[in-house]
Parts: C-alpha cells; sequence; structure tokens
C-alpha cells in the first residue's frame, strides 16, 4: 500500500504520523500557497496541485495519485471526505478510498439519505424537510415545522451552509447564503430544513464498522460551538445518563450495521432539555476531535481506517478509561464576532507536559491565508477525572505562545474556567448566548511594549539613549491594540 | 522574536516578544496582544466614514453603488474568508459617497471598501 493524502493543515500532519509508524510509503498532495506548509514535509513524496481551490478538483487528485504510483486515498475530513461521487472515483481508478463505501456515504454520509435510512430504522429524527432545493419548498416545509428552523447544506458539516431562520422574511437571504456556502465548501449546493430544538446538547458516538459489524467506541459532548464551528469538545459527555448513553450506541451500531459500514465514522445526536434524542447525521470520515476517544480507549483510529481498508478486523476495545477535554486554537478574535485573522506566525512555543497532545499543522514562519479553515492547532489533555483534564488544559493554555495572529486562547480559557464549564452545564447555545470580554492587559506587558518599540526605533535609526525623545513611538496613549 | 523576564510585585514572570513592520507583538502566560502605532487605521471624521475590511478575503457581493441612501445597518459588502460570509453593514445612515471594491476582489485587512457620508 502507497497512500496519498488528500488534505492539509494538522489532519495531514496526523495521518502521515501514523502511515510512518505503519511504514507504509506516503505522498502529500498540495496548492501554491501551501507549497512550504509542514504537511508538505510530514510526506515520503509530494504532488504540486496548483490553484488554492484545487483540494476539492477530483482530477487533479487522481492524477497526483497516479504521477505517484499511490494505490490508496486518505481524504482526511471537509474537503472530498464525504464525496461519494470522488470515493467512486477511486474505485474506477483501481485506488482505495480509505473511507466507508460510496453506496455507505450516500445512505448515511449525505443528511438527507441518512435521515431515511435512520427513520426506517426507528430512531428518531429532528422534524423537517430533506427536499428543499428551492426556495418555494424551504418556505413550504418552514410553515410546516414553524420557525425558528434551520437552513443546512445537506452535503456537508462543520457549521458550513448553515443558517438559523428565525422568521419567515429572512429565509431568502439565508437561503442563498447557505446555498452559496455549501457550494463553495462542497461542490455541493444541496440543502434541508429542520425545526431548531433549544435548548440543546451535541452528543456523537464514535463508531468503526468492518462491512459485517460495528461497534460503538464511545461518545463525545460537543455542545459548545460558535458559528456552529465545535470549540471545546469533550468525553464522557456530562449531559446523558447511562441508558441514555447505551441507547445512542446502540441506535449507532444499528445504523452503521444496516448500512454495511465499513470505516471510522461519527454519529451525531441531538439531546433534548429532557435528555429525548434526535439522529441528526452521520459523518462519513475521521473527525477533527477523533483524538478525544483515542485518548480514552487507546485506539489510533487512523491506522484503525487503514487496516479495514486492507481487510483486516475491527480494534479489540476496552472500555474506555478517564476524561479528555480538546481544545481548538483558532486564527480569529472571539471578541469581535469570531472574525477570522490572516499573517505569518512570528513565534511558535507549545507546551510539552504529561497527557497533552498537540496536534498542529503549523510552525514558527508559516502563513495563514484567508482560503482555508481558520483552525491552528487541536490540544488534547486526559485525567482520570474531568477535573484533572480540565486543569490541565488550563496550564496547558496558559503556557502556550502562539504571536503574529490574533487566536482565541484567552477566549478558550475563560471558557474552560468558567462556572458553567466546571459544572458541565454545556448547550450548543452557551457560548452565544454569552457577552465575552476582552481580558485586560496586565501592566507589565503595557509597560513591556513601550519598552520593545523604543527599542525598535532606535534599532532602525542607528541612534540610542536620549536622542529617542522624537521618536514617533514614544507615546503609549497613541498606540492601538488589537487581541 | 525574543523572549524577557520581567519582574512585577516582587514575582519574575516571562514575556514573549516579537516585532513585525507594524508593530509589536508581545504574549503572556495565557494570552497576546499587538501594539499598533496610532492613526495607521485611523478613523474618519463624523461627516465621513469608512468602511474597511476587517479581514483579509474575497469580497463576493457589493449591494451598493455611488450615490446610494443607505440606512444604519444596511448591508453594504459581503466578503468571504476562511469559506465564511461575513457582512459589512453601514455604520449610520448617510449616501455613499465612493465605492472602492468589486465582487471577485481579494481585499486585505484595513482596506477602504466604501466611502459613506452622513
Amino acid at each position: 500500500m502507497k497512500v496519498l493524502v488528500a488534505n492539509r493543515g494538522e489532519i495531514a500532519c496526523r495521518i502521515f504520523h501514523t502511515l510512518r509508524e505503519m511504514s507504509i510509503p506516503s505522498v502529500a498532495v498540495y496548492t501554491d500557497v501551501d507549497a512550504d506548509s509542514p504537511h508538505v514535509w510530514h510526506a515520503d513524496e509530494s504532488v504540486g496541485l496548483g490553484a488554492t481551490s484545487a483540494y476539492l478538483d477530483i482530477p487533479k487528485v487522481l492524477d497526483a495519485a497516479k504521477r505517484s504510483g499511490a494505490n490508496a486515498i486518505h481524504p482526511g475530513y471537509g474537503f472530498l471526505s464525504q464525496n461519494a461521487e470522488f470515493a467512486r472515483a477511486c474505485a474506477k481508478s483501481s485506488i482505495t478510498f480509505i473511507g466507508p463505501s460510496p453506496e455507505a456515504m450516500i445512505a448515511l454520509g449525505d443528511k438527507r439519505g441518512s435521515s431515511l435510512t435512520a427513520t426506517k430504522l426507528g430512531i428518531p429524527v429532528v422534524p423537517g424537510a430533506r427536499e428543499t432545493d428551492s426556495l418555494e419548498e424551504a418556505r413550504k416545509a418552514a410553515a410546516q415545522v414553524g420557525y425558528p428552523i434551520l437552513v443546512k447544506a445537506a452535503g456537508g458539516g462543520g457549521g458550513k451552509g448553515m443558517r438559523r431562520v428565525d422568521s419567515a422574511d429572512e429565509l431568502s437571504d439565508a437561503f442563498d447564503a447557505a446555498k452559496r456556502e455549501a457550494l463553495g465548501a462542497f461542490a455541493d449546493e444541496r440543502l434541508l430544513v429542520e425545526k431548531y430544538v433549544h435548548p440543546a446538547r451535541h452528543v456523537e458516538v464514535q463508531i468503526l464498522g468492518d462491512g459485517k459489524t460495528a461497534i460503538a467506541l464511545g461518545e463525545r459532548e460537543c455542545s459548545l460551538q460558535r458559528r456552529y464551528q465545535k470549540v471545546i469538545e469533550e468525553s464522557p459527555s456530562t449531559g446523558i445518563s447511562e441508558k441514555t448513553r447505551h441507547a445512542l450506541f446502540d441506535a449507532a451500531s444499528r445504523l452503521a450495521t444496516a448500512t454495511k459500514y465499513a470505516s471510522a465514522g461519527t454519529v451525531e445526536f441531538l439531546i433534548g432539555p429532557d435528555e429525548s434524542y434526535y439522529f441528526l447525521e452521520v459523518n462519513s470520515r475521521l473527525q477533527v476531535e477523533h483524538p478525544v476517544t483515542e485518548s480514552l480507549t487507546g485506539i489510533d483510529l487512523v491506522r484503525a481506517q487503514i487496516e479495514i481498508a486492507q481487510g483486516g478486523k475491527l480494534p479489540d476495545v476496552s472500555s474506555p478509561r478517564g476524561h479528555a477535554i480538546e481544545a481548538r486554537l483558532y486564527a480569529e478574535d472571539p471578541y469581535n464576532g469570531y472574525l477570522p485573522s490572516t499573517g505569518r506566525v512570528l513565534m511558535l512555543d507549545w507546551p510539552k507536559m504529561p497527557n497533552l497532545r498537540v496536534d498542529t499543522g503549523i510552525v514558527e514562519g508559516s502563513i495563514v491565508h484567508p482560503y482555508y479553515d481558520p483552525m491552528l492547532a487541536k490540544l488534547i489533555t486526559w485525567g482520570e477525572t474531568r477535573e484533572q483534564a480540565r486543569r490541565k488544559m488550563i496550564d496547558a493554555l496558559s503556557a502556550t505562545t502562539l504571536l503574529g495572529l490574533t487566536t482565541n486562547q484567552s477566549f478558550l480559557l475563560d471558557v474552560l474556567k468558567s462556572d458553567f464549564f466546571t459544572s458541565g452545564k454545556t448547550f450548543t447555545t452557551t457560548l452565544e448566548s454569552m457577552t465575552w470580554m476582552r481580558p485586560e492587559i496586565p501592566e507589565c506587558v503595557g509597560a513591556a511594549a513601550t519598552q520593545a518599540l523604543k527599542q525598535r526605533s532606535n534599532d532602525s535609526g542607528g541612534t540610542s539613549g536620549p536622542s529617542d525623545r522624537y521618536s514617533p513611538w514614544h507615546a503609549l496613549g497613541a498606540f492601538r491594540m488589537h487581541s | 522574536m525574543s523572549w524577557i523576564t520581567i519582574t512585577e510585585n516582587g514575582q519574575r514572570r516571562r514575556l514573549a516578544i516579537a516585532r513585525d513592520q507594524r508593530g509589536v507583538w508581545i504574549g503572556w502566560p495565557g494570552g497576546s496582544a499587538f501594539f499598533e502605532k496610532a492613526n495607521r487605521l485611523a478613523e474618519g471624521g463624523h461627516k465621513h466614514r469608512d468602511v474597511r475590511a476587517p479581514m483579509t478575503g474575497k469580497v463576493i457581493k457589493l449591494l451598493v453603488k455611488q450615490a446610494d441612501l443607505v440606512a444604519e445597518g444596511d448591508v453594504l459588502v459581503i466578503l468571504e474568508a476562511m469559506k465564511m460570509e461575513y457582512r459589512l453593514t453601514a455604520p449610520h445612515a448617510g449616501t455613499v459617497e465612493e465605492t472602492h471594491c468589486q465582487e471577485g476582489e481579494l481585499v486585505d485587512l484595513g482596506k477602504v471598501l466604501i466611502k459613506l457620508i452622513e
């Protein structure tokens, strides 16, 4: 086997680590702006694809596989990972797609198809309409279930191509925007309409199937989101009883078995206030937050995917142990509408401590472009108890240094230290319903900034001492601060 | 790019420092901030107001043209970055004096996209 990874960033780096551990030759692909990205160096070989959007270009990716002699492709998450057409095109070119079959992908990975499959198996789904290609159909469906509703991309995930709509007046705008986003992110503009359940928790079950049987490896609670993008995930969930947990595991493995699912996948559920649960969708791919489950079970999910693709058996699963938390470090300003930030990483220092894992695709000097996802890294901590994992995460984030871009570092710390997080009261709307204040800058930092800027004007002017009294950097009152 | 150690209330602390052309970044345990010279991104007076790109991104829709009357909160421009859309709205009611961007254009952080007069 020789594996091409059709992805970039942290997930490509993470997959290359497992390939090296398994002594499987690897191939990276990269676009022009990613030519110097770390994921390219982590592979044995690499092939350039050209334009920034080329990670979505099926013929180009297949051509790269042929040119490099790769006979298997791992799609990572996002990009082509849930594209059944791509999985089919791989099969046609005699390339193993490391993921479920195109048939299982359509039956499960597609939001529309999966709701039908779940309904047939008697698993509850959120009320709504799965066929709303036109605005008229969406309007009818929305009127039936009642506002507020969600408009969602049928072929995607991660909150892209998704809009909450509170009234009929907003529908037309939201419908168009969701369609454009869905087309740009997944090359698929189909939409569906769903009732908005509130307040809700988002709990998902990690599954592994080999085409004959399927097992549930554990759940992850991913309620803390902003703009439908997850921020902090953990396992076990603080919001479900043992009884609900077993019901979710049972529903998830039945769905996977019924569709002869052969790979890793995630079954997402919405949990209502009374622990009523609704099947949401299946992510028929590796999930961003998969390390949470790896921490509890000791299973390498990428290795499991590769072994299943080679016709191997499912790994032995012992019961999960302890508690794991993942925090996503984003290049964005949480105190200003989560606006993404771009630029060069000027200084980067990750902490090293027991039971901390850092998955990242950047190094010092990397440029964060506006073309791709703003996630810079994932930090995952493990502890015997939730409190241990939480404190370790606070310690890890406090010891992280990343300069050159505005990040959500201090926001993550505020969330981890909050009463609602400490007590496990996490709902999908929690983050956005609160006002988050930019933390005050420590006094010593302002003083250090004045000094650093003075020093800089000295360096550039070639003079030092009292002569810099004319320096434009003099008055600290004139400085504007970000982050 | 360097570390400095400072003493505050008898406590030794380490700060991270990195400079770029526009100013200096300082990192402390759990956070960081950028210190930039003022008036680089100066705001206009009350009568004129510039609507600037809050991030580097692509203009996917320009919804106004010169001489259009707009109300406070009207969407002027839709920007896309990292596959998410952002709507730039009018900070106050007024008339569009000039537009400085086109649909499809990639704009840098801080670029003036629309000039408004009250």
